[in-house]
């Protein structure tokens, strides 16, 4: 890519490739995503589909033995593809922040809560140590946590899963990072306070222009929060585009199944689907659609070679060679309308 | 109901020093069992033409101040210091192991008595405890190792409780006890054969650290009928004429110091691969990404179902 | 304070529940220390129903599963099996009431409360092994049986947990649970940790245990979504007591405790709109103080509808709905509020 990216770019994935087991095995194919300032994109996907992954990669930290094959990473248009360690480092926190499933397990148990966001600030913004502590306490009630002077000598123990959330996403953005990822962040958390969380982060995406990368294996969540979405199957990226056009009309059988199964929300007595089948090995080699598998919808085509994106609309693409077939958008809709 | 074996991960065989290791401790046992009937020479013949002959055709290891086959003398005394060294671990295993697994599940007056007692016996030192039964029991090897057995039992005893606290309270104990279980079946069915793999490491360092003992105490001449050989009391005469056969203190310092390494490398492979902390499944207590799982209905399963 | 009980000969079919609790106080800790984790809690369990007891992280539904199968011991209040007591028995009535399979627990995390070391076979019989009586092979036998019900295929019975995955683990922990032939079943969060088709799946699985055997089930979660499938009743909790209790189509549709009505606007859902949404049940900082001394609701702090009545704990009092049997709720406002939260702003102001 040449050229300047538009300014308000936060993340650009583009052709993203890792392989795992030492090169061994491919897990990602071929992603190409792109966040703007104030935009929150949802990764959706089972565990395994490679979302998580993608994000380490976008992080810097994939696990042993994985790496970036091919395709490159840019954080506002600084390619971070290769960055050394010295590189990241500088990045934390202020290019980018991070928070991901299990609160609890990212914070010292033995040092108050406010005591550790105030070392990231001494340590990245070189504050004074009165400086830092007021700063704090600002960030702790921007997250929403009452009587932020009391929690910041609270420890960990003393605090409740939501509250510990809270404090780490005050860490992730305590330097303004133009883009926070946020890995499953609220999966462990109750419902109450997953609904506080996610509007947590829609206020922070509109007080701040906060780009948000948000993973999680729960559509409706999405839903609830995002702009726009890609979904992750094997490895790949089959749908992505507005998330309401995407759970209107989903063009993808692994979206249509998604979306079968998900919590629709009015509680009414209905028939529980699954999605019968299971996914690709990680690094499998498939000819064709790795969901062809599993798909209903399946035909010779979709075995015989691979399969490209195929452009449905501004910003909406799916990879399935019957995505614009009219035969199944009709099926799609009358199911749609019969739930 | 298939049964798996207890302590059954061979992975452990595959560590290069574990296999020296039992290679060593193979011979040493050996020679233990057969040492006088294979000696080359009788160990307490006295021959005075020959006394600090070094290594030659007739004595592979030379002669010592009374002319006597150092071979012969280390290759039979090998069945006293060995054999009163497993004698002290195996007192202190039986006592200790089986308490250890006991408290935890008796109650807390049982564990609160059983821990003061081994805190008792954990500070008595070992020489004067040794010196001290032979002085009441009489002076012999075997009473002077079940001294050192007796304070070994602690250290089995702590080491065995810890570990069962560990597995006591796992949640699949609390499952089994819902089922209506007796202690006696959680032990012998969950507890048992996780403990086992702490009490094999402790054991191997016990036994290394007895034998060191067993030297120290033939060295000392701690209940000790001369002429008997001993690897240690070969090791103290031969320092006593250090003048006349400098080499000399070599070879049972050796053979002491070959033997208990051995000990320590197989108590090392064995907290390497079976210990705890070298359990298969993940730590549980641990949140990853693995607790949410999309294992679906799968080839295994008698039903599918479609969507 | 005493809580009214649905009176089952006004209501409802004329069978005795199965279980009952009376009147369940759990405190656990001492002196300061001292947590009431469960207060005053009246629940009956019918046979042949599913019943979803949903409450946040320290609701104390996993505390009214322990005290049921006898892990915990109440100290108020009775637990009752058949008419029974089985709260409060000393060890060794305790362990003839276990390995008689009246009531069982299946535990949240198979990784856990599965022994890694033992064949799945040996899990799944391990019920019928303490009981006695029968054979290895026997055992053997009735351990596949109890794979077939939830779906498994006997080729795993020598495998051990480490062996298969997370979702088929769930599943025999669900089985051992299943070999004792038990009369009642507790499932703690059984799906929590499964993403949306393997949820689904295992909630099936119980829906069918119940149409197939007729067994009870009650399923602890903190979501109402999964339970809305298959559920025949939901049940409450919030700090301790339950604050609502009713069949779920109706419960679903119209809840009367203003905590119950949060629940289900904060579930993420793919549906567009929503009857009430979570600012609407929010309390915010323009609503006045809540009555907070001891002895006030639980849910007042977190009310946006308390009122000074509400400084006196409301006691489990039947909703008065046509066509509804044992619907209960302890507000106050159970009927009142509802008009407040539509007039509430539907959104928060930013």
């Amino acid at each position: 890519m040449s050229g300047k990216p538009p300014p308000d770019e936060a993340l650009h994935i583009q052709d993203l490739h890792i392989t795992v087991h030492d090169g061994a095995a491919v897990a990602v194919r071929g992603i190409t995503l792109t966040v703007g300032a104030g935009e929150i994109v949802g990764l959706v996907g089972e565990s395994g589909s490679g979302k998580t992954l993608a994000c380490r990669a976008a992080l810097g930290v994939l696990p042993a033995g994985c790496a970036v094959s091919e395709g490159t990473i840019s954080f506002g248009g600084q390619d971070v593809t290769d960055l050394s360690r010295r590189g990241w480092e500088r990045l934390y926190g202020t290019a980018v922040g991070a928070v991901f499933q299990d609160p609890a397990s990212y914070l010292n148990p033995n040092l108050t809560v406010g005591g550790q966001l105030a070392e990231v600030l001494r340590v990245k913004q070189r504050m004074a140590r009165a400086d830092a502590h007021r700063k704090t306490v600002e960030l702790f009630a921007a997250v929403g946590l009452h009587d932020p002077e009391r929690v910041f000598h609270q420890i960990p123990a003393e605090l409740s899963g939501g509250m510990l959330q809270r404090v780490m996403i005050a860490i992730a953005i305590s330097c303004d990072p133009r883009l926070l990822i946020a890995d499953e962040a609220t999966t462990a958390l109750d419902v109450t306070i997953q609904a506080e969380i996610i509007e947590l982060l829609k206020d922070l995406r509109d007080q701040r222009n906060l780009a948000v990368l948000f993973v999680s294996h729960d559509l409706a969540l999405i839903r609830e929060l995002c702009d726009r979405v890609v979904v992750f199957y094997a490895g790949e990226a089959v749908e992505t585009g507005p998330v309401e056009e995407i759970i209107d009309r989903p063009r993808h059988p692994y979206t249509q199944a998604l979306l079968r199964v998900a919590s629709v929300g009015d509680f009414q007595r209905r028939e529980l689907r699954v999605i019968p089948g299971q996914p690709p090995q990680m690094g499998e080699d498939v000819v064709g659609c790795r969901f062809a598998g599993r798909c209903p919808a399946a035909i010779d085509a979709c075995r015989s070679g691979p399969i490209d994106l195929l452009r449905l609309g501004p910003g909406h693409q799916a990879r399935c060679v019957r995505a614009g077939d009219p035969e199944l958008e009709a099926a799609a809709e009358a199911e749609l309308a019969a739930r | 109901m298939s049964r798996r074996p207890l302590i059954g991960q061979r992975s452990w065989l595959r560590l290069p020093s574990a296999r020296i290791a039992l290679v060593i401790l193979a011979v040493v046992i050996f020679l233990s069992v057969f040492g006088s009937a294979l000696a080359p020479q009788n160990p307490l013949t006295i021959n005075a033409n020959a006394l600090f002959q070094g290594p030659s055709a007739h004595h592979l290891l030379g002669t010592d101040y009374l002319g006597r086959d150092v071979l012969s003398r280390l290759m039979a005394g090998t069945r006293l210091s060995v054999l009163t060294a497993f004698e002290a671990v195996a007192i202190g295993l039986v006592l200790g192991a089986p308490l250890g697994v006991a408290t935890v599940f008796l109650g807390k007056w049982f564990d609160f008595a059983v821990n003061r007692v081994s805190d008792a016996l954990m500070t008595l030192p070992y020489i004067f405890f040794a010196v001290a039964v032979t002085a009441a029991l009489g002076n012999g090897l075997v009473q002077a190792m079940s001294a050192v057995g007796i304070l070994l039992a602690p250290g089995f005893f702590r080491v065995t409780r810890a570990a069962t606290l560990e597995f006591a309270s796992a949640q699949y104990v609390e499952a089994a006890e819902l089922l209506g279980a007796t202690k006696g079946h959680v032990i012998r069915v969950h507890v048992v054969r996780k403990v086992l793999p702490t009490i094999a490491v402790t054991t191997a360092m016990a036994a290394a650290g007895a034998l060191l003992a067993v030297s120290f105490f033939t060295f000392l001449g701690i209940g000790v009928t001369p002429p008997a050989p001993t690897w240690g009391g070969v090791l103290s005469s031969d320092l006593d004429y250090l003048s006349q056969a400098p080499w000399a203190p070599f070879i049972p310092g050796a053979l002491i110091a070959v033997t208990v390494g051995a000990l320590n490398a197989l108590a090392d492979a064995f907290r390497d691969r079976i210990g705890p902390g070298a359990l298969p499944l993940p730590d549980p207590v641990i949140k990853t990404h693995s607790t949410l799982t999309t294992s679906h209905p799968e080839a295994a399963d008698v039903r599918q179902t479609a969507a | 304070m005493t809580a009214a009980t649905t009176d089952p000969a006004t209501t409802g079919p004329t069978q005795p529940p199965l279980l009952s609790l009376e009147g369940v106080d759990v405190v656990l800790g001492r002196g300061w220390r001292a947590n009431h984790v469960l207060s005053e809690v009246d629940l009956k369990i019918w046979p042949g129903e599913i019943v979803g007891l949903v409450g946040e992280t320290g609701s104390g539904k996993t505390t009214l599963a322990r005290t049921v199968v006898g892990l915990i011991r109440p100290r108020k209040g009775r637990v009752t099996f058949h008419g029974a007591q089985i709260s409060g028995l000393g060890r060794t009535a305790r362990r003839r009431e276990r390995r008689s399979g009246h009531v069982q627990l299946v535990f949240q995390d198979p990784l856990r409360s599965l022994d890694p070391d033992l064949t799945v076979a040996q899990i799944v019989g391990e019920g019928l092994k303490i009981r006695g009586g029968l054979d290895r092979a026997e055992i053997e036998r009735r351990a596949a049986s109890a794979l077939a019900k939830v779906g498994l295929d006997p080729t795993l019975l020598h495998r051990t947990p480490g062996q298969i995955s997370g979702g088929q683990r769930q599943r025999v922990s669900i089985a051992r649970a299943l070999a004792v032939d038990p009369e009642l079943l507790f499932c703690d969060e059984p799906v929590s940790a499964l993403d949306a088709s393997n949820r689904n799946y295992i909630l099936r699985l119980l829906g069918e245990l119940r149409d197939n055997l007729g067994l009870p089930i009650v399923i602890i979660s903190h979501d109402l979504s999964s339970l809305a499938g298959i559920a025949d009743r939901v049940v409450v909790l919030y700090r301790g007591r339950i604050v609502e209790d009713g069949p779920v189509a109706q419960v679903f549709t119209a809840p009367r405790h203003p905590y119950t009505a949060l629940l289900m606007a904060s579930a993420p859902s793919v549906q567009h709109d929503r009857p009430l949404t979570v600012h609407q049940l929010r309390r915010t900082a323009a609503d006045p103080a809540a009555p907070s001394a001891a002895g006030a609701c639980v849910f007042a702090a977190r009310c946006p509808f308390a009122v000074d009545a509400c400084a006196v704990q409301p006691a489990l009092e039947p909703v008065a709905e046509a066509g509804a049997d044992r619907w209960s709720a302890a507000c106050h406002r159970a009927d009142e509020w509802q008009p407040l939260a539509r007039e509430r702003a539907a959104q928060a102001a930013r």
